[in-house]
C-alpha cells in the first residue's frame, strides 16, 4: 500500500466556493506534477450551498491508483493531514448544511496535523476560538484579510496561491514548491501568482497547540431519532408557537420570544454579529421585522434583542436601522459567547455602555462580497502587498 | 357578488394600519438553512405572520422547501407540507377543496382556514404556470398562490428560469469571450399574465419585502377576498444575484425605485398602482436609473454601457410605451428592438 494524503478545505458557502474549488483542484494538479494521483471534491451534504453556511471540500492524493481508490471509497476522509480554514471565524465550529450539530474545525486533523487559518488575528485569538483536541496539532496562520467574493465574480487576491505555497512548506512529501508553481502557471498563467506562492512558502511557520489549549466547551449536538421513533410518513412535529419574555431584573413578563428549530442553530454561519445600543433604540421595529431569520427577541419593554444562537450575521438589521450606531456589525472574532446583550444591559447599563463603545470603536474590517462594481479592484492591492511581504 | 358560485366565508383579515400594529407572533421561525440575507425566507416569515395561526401552507420544491425543512427538521410553526415542483396550483386547489368537503360532511369543524401554496419562479412561472392558471379559474375555492421570485433556480445553484432578467449571469448563461450576453430573453410577466388572463380571479398583486407592511396587507387582502388569488413577490437573492447580503433590503427598494419591479394590485379587475410605483407613475418622484441597481450585482458585472443602456430602454418602454404602464406590454405601435451585439 502506498501513502494517502488528505486535505480538507473548510469555507463559507458561496462566498468562498470559487476560492475553495481553486485550492483543492490545484492541490491535485501540483501532486500530479510529481507523479501522484488524486481527486478533489465537495462534500455532498453541503450542496446546494448557501451564503455563509460552512461547507467543506477535499483533495485526496495517493502515491498509486489503488491507494487512491481506497481513499475515494469513503464518503469523506476520516482523518486529514491538513485542514485549511479560509475564514478565521469558522474556528468557532462548523455547523454545516447537513445534519451534524456543531463540529470542531480541527475534528478530522491527524495527531500532529496542521490547521492553516487565513486571518488578521494572532494565534491567541485563533486558539481561544478553536475547540480543544485530545492530541497536539500544529497551527499555521496565513496573515491577511479573509477573502470573500461570490458565485460569479472572483476576487483574485492571491489567497489561493498563498495557501498552496503554505501547503508545500507544511507537507513537502505531497508536493514541492516547484510543482505547485508549475501547476499555478498552467492553471492561471500568472508569474506574479507563483511569486506570491513562493513568498508564502518562505514565510510559513507553525506553532504547536497542546490538548490543554483552546475552547473547553463541548460543541452542541443533538440525538438523531431512532427509526422506531419516526412518525408515519415523514411527518415531523412543528415548532411550538413561542412565548413571552421574562425580565431578569424586574421579572416583568411581556414581549415575545419565538421558539426555534432545535436542530439547526445557524450561528456558525456568522462572521459578524449585530451589537445593539438599547439606550438609543427608538423601537421602530425595522430590525425585527426585516430579519430573515426571525432572530430578534422582543423584550417586555419593547426592545429588540438579537438572539445569538439564531443570528447568522447578514447585516440587514444594521442596514435598515435609522439610528446611527444603534445596530453595528462587529467582527465575530471579538466575542467568546452567545449570551443575551439585552440581559447584560439590564444587569448593568453603565458597564454595557462601555462594553459597547469598546466593541464598536473599530468597525469590522470584513467584506461579505460584491457591493458595487470596482470594489474588488480597490481591495486587491492591499492583499497583494501582504502577499509580497511589504 | 350574487352568482351561482358557492364561496365559503374567509377569515376577516383587516389591513395593518401601521408597522407597530403588526403582531409579535412568529409562525415561520429561526433555524432554516437559507443564505445570509435571504429575502425569500423573509417572504415566508411575513406571509405566515400576515396569515396567522389558522393556516395551512403547501410548498413546492425550491429553496423554501429544501432549506427550510431539511433532514428531519423544520422552522415552521404552521402545518406545512411539500408538494411537487409544478403543482402549487393543484395543491392549493386540492387542499381548499378537501377542507370544503370535510366541513360539508361534518368531519371537521366549520371554520375559515387559510390555504396558501407557495412556489418559486421555477416552480411557478416555468413548471407550474398551467396548474396555477387552472386554479385561478375556480372561483369557489379560497386559496392563495404566492410566487417568490428570486429570478433563477436558486436552490440548485442558479440555473436560468423564465423569470431571469435579460443578460444575467447564471449557470446556464455564463458570459464567455465570444459571446457576452448569453441570456437573451426578457423576464416573464407573471402577475400581469395572471391578472389579464383570469377574469374571475378577484385579486392579483405584486409585492416586495423591502416594503413589508404593504406586502403583508396585500397578502391579507388576498386571503380575505374569497376565491383563488395570486401574489408575485420579487426577492433579491444574495447567492444568485451575487451581492453582499447586507444590501438585500436596499436592492428590493432599488428594484421598485428604478421601475423594474412595479408594485400594484388588481382587485376585481380594478388596477391600482401602489406605494413608490404609484408615485413614479404619477411623476411625483423620478425613476432612478437602472444602472444604480445593475452595478450592485455580480450577475451583471459583465455588462457594458451599451447593455446597461439597452436594459434602461426596455424599462423606459414599460413606462412610456406600454398601454397599461408597468403591467401589460401591449403597445399602440410597433417598436424596434435593438439589443446590443454581444
Amino acid at each position: 500500500m502506498g501513502r494517502l494524503y488528505a486535505i480538507e478545505i473548510i469555507y463559507r458557502g458561496i462566498f468562498q466556493k470559487l476560492l475553495a474549488t481553486r485550492i483543492q483542484r490545484a492541490i491535485v494538479l501540483a501532486a500530479h506534477n510529481e507523479g501522484k494521483v488524486g481527486i478533489s471534491f465537495g462534500r455532498y451534504g453541503d450542496s446546494p450551498e448557501r451564503n455563509g453556511i460552512p461547507a467543506k471540500g477535499f483533495a485526496i492524493v495517493a502515491t498509486d491508483p489503488t491507494t487512491l481508490e481506497e481513499g475515494m471509497a469513503k464518503y469523506e476522509p476520516k482523518e486529514v493531514d491538513i485542514t485549511i480554514c479560509v475564514d478565521d471565524t469558522l474556528c468557532k465550529g462548523v455547523e454545516s448544511w447537513a445534519w451534524y450539530g456543531l463540529q470542531p474545525v480541527n475534528r478530522l486533523l491527524k495527531p500532529g496535523g496542521t490547521l492553516i487559518v487565513t486571518s488578521k488575528e494572532g494565534p491567541e485569538t485563533i486558539i481561544a476560538m478553536t475547540h480543544r483536541k485530545e492530541a497536539p496539532y500544529q497551527l499555521s496562520i496565513l496573515k491577511g484579510t479573509v477573502s470573500f467574493s461570490g458565485l460569479w465574480v472572483y476576487k483574485d487576491d492571491h489567497t489561493d496561491v498563498r495557501i498552496l505555497g503554505a501547503v508545500a512548506k507544511i507537507l513537502p512529501d505531497l508536493f514541492s514548491l516547484k510543482s505547485v508553481q508549475k501547476a499555478i502557471l498552467s492553471e492561471w498563467k500568472s508569474e506574479l501568482k507563483t511569486i506570491s506562492a513562493a513568498n508564502a512558502y518562505e514565510r510559513t511557520t507553525s506553532i504547536t497547540v497542546n490538548p490543554n489549549q483552546g475552547n473547553p466547551e463541548v460543541p452542541y449536538k443533538f440525538d438523531l431519532p431512532k427509526w422506531h421513533e419516526m412518525r408515519e410518513g415523514i411527518s415531523i412535529p412543528s415548532i411550538p408557537a413561542g412565548h413571552e419574555m421574562d425580565d431578569p431584573k424586574s421579572h416583568a413578563e411581556g414581549g415575545f420570544q419565538p421558539d426555534r428549530n432545535p436542530t439547526f442553530l445557524k450561528f456558525s454561519t456568522r462572521t459578524m454579529r449585530p451589537v445593539v445600543n438599547f439606550d438609543t433604540c427608538i423601537k421602530c421595529t425595522l430590525c425585527w421585522l426585516q430579519c430573515p431569520d426571525s432572530c430578534f427577541d422582543v423584550t417586555p419593554e419593547g426592545l429588540y434583542d438579537a438572539n445569538m444562537k439564531a443570528c447568522c450575521g447578514c447585516g440587514v438589521c444594521e442596514a435598515v436601522c435609522p439610528v446611527k450606531n444603534c445596530v453595528t456589525m462587529v467582527n465575530e472574532a471579538e466575542f467568546s459567547d452567545n449570551s443575551s446583550q439585552w440581559e447584560a444591559w439590564r444587569e448593568n447599563k453603565e458597564g454595557y455602555k462601555s462594553w459597547l463603545e469598546d466593541k464598536i470603536k473599530n468597525p469590522a474590517e470584513r467584506s461579505h462580497g460584491f457591493r458595487y462594481r470596482g470594489q474588488y479592484e480597490e481591495q486587491i492591492p492591499e492583499m497583494l502587498e501582504i502577499a509580497a511581504g511589504k | 357578488m350574487d352568482t351561482y358560485v358557492q364561496v365559503d366565508p374567509t377569515q376577516k383579515l383587516d389591513a395593518y394600519k401601521a408597522v407597530k400594529k403588526i403582531p409579535l407572533d412568529e409562525y415561520f421561525t429561526s433555524g432554516h438553512r437559507t443564505c445570509q440575507g435571504c429575502e425569500s425566507a423573509l417572504v415566508m416569515k411575513m406571509m405566515a405572520k400576515a396569515a396567522g395561526p389558522r393556516t395551512i401552507v403547501l410548498g413546492s420544491t425550491g429553496c423554501m422547501y429544501v432549506a427550510n425543512t431539511t433532514y428531519y427538521s423544520t422552522s415552521w410553526v404552521l402545518p406545512w407540507m411539500h408538494t411537487q415542483l409544478g403543482s402549487s396550483g393543484s395543491a392549493a386547489l386540492g387542499a381548499a377543496a378537501a377542507l370544503k368537503a370535510l366541513m360539508r360532511k361534518g368531519k371537521m369543524k366549520k371554520e375559515p382556514i387559510n390555504v396558501i401554496a407557495f412556489c418559486g419562479d421555477g416552480g411557478g412561472a416555468d413548471m407550474g404556470v398551467g396548474a396555477i392558471s387552472a386554479t385561478l379559474t375556480h372561483p369557489d375555492y379560497n386559496c392563495l398562490i404566492l410566487m417568490y421570485d428570486n429570478e433563477s433556480y436558486a436552490n440548485t445553484d442558479i440555473q436560468l428560469s423564465g423569470s431571469t432578467p435579460w443578460g444575467a449571469n447564471t449557470t446556464f448563461s455564463t458570459p464567455g469571450s465570444v459571446r457576452r450576453i448569453m441570456h437573451r430573453r426578457w423576464k416573464k410577466n407573471m402577475a400581469g399574465m395572471m391578472a389579464a388572463g383570469h377574469p374571475t380571479c378577484r385579486y392579483v398583486a405584486t409585492v416586495c419585502m423591502s416594503y413589508g407592511l404593504a406586502a403583508m396587507n396585500s397578502i391579507r387582502k388576498a386571503l380575505a377576498i374569497g376565491g383563488p388569488t395570486f401574489i408575485h413577490s420579487l426577492d433579491p437573492c444574495p447567492k444568485g444575484w451575487d451581492y453582499d447580503p447586507y444590501i438585500s433590503h436596499e436592492l428590493g427598494e432599488l428594484a421598485v425605485n428604478t421601475g423594474i419591479w412595479p408594485l400594484y394590485e388588481v382587485e376585481d379587475g380594478v388596477l391600482k398602482l401602489l406605494g413608490r410605483t404609484q408615485q413614479i407613475a404619477a411623476k411625483k418622484i423620478p425613476r432612478q436609473p437602472v444602472r444604480d441597481y445593475l452595478l450592485k450585482q455580480g450577475r451583471f458585472a459583465h455588462f457594458t454601457n451599451d447593455d446597461i443602456d439597452y436594459f434602461q430602454s426596455k424599462v423606459d418602454e414599460m413606462w412610456e410605451k406600454w398601454l397599461v404602464p408597468g403591467v401589460i406590454p401591449f403597445k399602440a405601435d410597433l417598436e424596434a428592438d435593438a439589443a446590443p451585439s454581444s
